[in-house]
């Protein structure tokens, strides 16, 4: 393939792209809408998945320490506290590391950077690891009673019913994305055939002087890769400025809600949408290909 | 070198398109061949060019054997030929320029040969002054004329032609004629399905009478005769 061949199937794509102009409209909304659904999808496993890893990370009981307690009386309780039943481990964090940690649970809460910065208002801690799943309540509880315990927060619940949230979640999304890229494929497959209608005399022309069946059907699979890349263009933009807008409205209304970051989101559906629009716009023309131009 | 060996077509629905026919038509020749329609004039143009598969023989054209010929060689078969039909198949939305263009095009020729060889080929069959016109702003000859220059542009071994003056009065039949020889002059083998009585007789070419898709005659200087019931 020469310089020459790729110009001329650029050329030509674009030609019949811009020749069927409204069933390239009609095509490329089809694939926003279903890559515009499967990008909702994934923000909403990312996120998921984002509350869970922070979970399963966290600690299995927290204890907090009141503040103005010296650090010698606190290693004296965490010393005791290792040798009581049911502890496996146990972390000493300072206020400080308390700080980093919620910068990275909360990414994209900038003024909560801030003010932590100016004074910080957390405590002085321990994590504190079970041996087993029934002895953080009483654990709990001893560490509660405690004289420079302020207070003890503990989950284990939670993290289980956000897995299987994310699981169920991963099975609707793969049935909805199923329907909606098949209906993609069909109207996909319909753009493409008209446009190998249309072009039907220089594809005869083309064959008699002894084009390449490849040579005759690269524009087409431009075409629908330009179809898919487009549709994915516009899914992504929709999808990234309206999850900026939501993580923007949630740092006011909710902003202890652990929101994945704006970034970490936008590099998952752009790989989405995009992987998802140039397949279904390949797969579409090469069906739309296989019946019309056999040799 | 084109070589058929007891060639026979039969299509799906029962229909004989040729009975055992046998053939050489060397390099450099010039061959007409003529026959009441439907006697299987078309039927063997189509499978030189492979469009058709015969039933059962052998066709050869120079190293494509046809019969196993696979969708890679093709269209290296197809850029030894030339083919002109009598509908001509021109681009309509394309000049005349263009039209001759796109054959280089779709081959992978560059701009720079392209912008070289068409005006040779326009100057060649004498459409040079219409290079920006539409095929529909031309005469019915000059669209064969049109046709002739895309077919010859790529340099084909072989011109194959049906009834390329089907459409044409006689005396733009006969220019085309010319053309055609002129062609044949300059190297190229000609194979040419046609009707036109007196020009073939002019010519005094080979002609190859096929008749009920057999060949009846096959005469190196012949004459345009068949018998017709």
């Amino acid at each position: 393939m020469s310089l020459n061949s790729i110009g001329y199937w650029i050329r030509e794509a674009g030609r019949s792209l811009w020749r069927n102009s409204w069933m390239a409209l009609a095509s490329i909304s089809t694939v926003t809408i279903a890559l515009f659904v499967l990008a909702v999808f994934v923000v909403v496993s990312v996120n998921v998945n984002h509350v869970t890893g922070l979970l399963e990370n966290e600690v299995e009981i927290r204890v907090f320490i009141k503040p103005h307690v010296d650090r010698r009386r606190e290693f004296l309780l965490m010393r005791e506290a290792e040798n009581w039943p049911g502890v496996r481990k146990i972390q000493f964090f300072t206020k400080q590391e308390a700080a980093e940690a919620l910068k990275e649970e909360f990414p994209d809460q900038r003024t909560l950077f801030q003010l932590l910065q100016k004074s910080n208002p957390l405590f002085d801690g321990y994590d504190v690891y079970a041996r087993t799943p029934t002895a953080i309540p009483p654990l709990a509880r001893r560490f509660a009673r405690e004289p420079i315990v302020h207070n003890v927060v503990y989950q284990g619940t939670v993290v289980r019913r956000l897995s299987r949230l994310a699981t169920v979640l991963k099975w609707a999304g793969w049935v909805v994305e199923a329907l909606l890229g098949l209906a993609t494929l069909l109207i996909i497959i319909n753009t493409i055939r008209l446009a190998v209608f249309a072009r039907r005399r220089e594809i005869q022309v083309m064959r008699l002087v002894g084009a390449t069946s490849w040579f005759i059907r690269w524009p087409f699979i431009l075409e629908g890769l330009t179809i898919g890349f487009i549709g994915a263009l516009v899914a992504d933009a929709a999808v990234g400025l309206g999850y900026h807008w939501v993580v923007q409205q949630a740092a006011i209304s909710l902003p202890f809600w652990p929101m994945a970051a704006f970034r970490v989101v936008l590099v998952h559906t752009t790989v989405f949408t995009l992987a998802g629009g140039l397949v279904v716009g390949a797969l579409a023309s090469v069906i739309a290909l296989h019946r019309f131009l056999r040799v | 070198m084109i070589r058929l060996e007891g060639v026979t077509k039969r299509y799906p629905n029962g229909h004989q398109g040729l009975v055992d026919v046998s053939m050489t038509i060397h390099r450099g020749e010039f061959v007409f061949l003529v026959g009441p329609s439907g006697a299987g004039k078309s039927t063997l143009i189509r499978l030189l060019y492979g469009e058709e598969r015969p039933t059962t023989g052998e066709v050869v054209i120079d190293q494509f054997r046809l019969n196993a010929l696979n969708w890679r060689q093709l269209p290296r078969l197809r850029r030894q030929l030339g083919i002109v039909f009598q509908d001509v198949k021109l681009l309509p939305t394309r000049t005349v320029f263009q039209n001759v263009a796109f054959a280089m095009e779709v081959v992978g020729a560059s701009r720079k040969d392209i912008h070289k060889r068409v005006p040779q080929v326009l100057e060649l069959v004498g459409l040079a002054r219409r290079r920006d016109h539409y095929p529909e702003e031309l005469s019915g000859g000059e669209q064969q004329r049109l046709g002739i220059a895309r077919a010859l542009v790529n340099h084909p071994s072989y011109v194959l032609a049906d009834e390329p003056t089907g459409n044409l009065d006689p005396e733009t039949a006969a220019e085309i004629m010319k053309l055609f020889q002129e062609i044949n002059r300059r190297g190229a083998t000609v194979v040419m399905a046609t009707h036109a009585r007196e020009l073939v007789n002019q010519m005094q070419k080979r002609v190859v009478v096929i008749e009920r898709g057999r060949i009846v005659r096959d005469d190196a200087k012949g004459v345009y005769a068949y018998e017709s019931k």
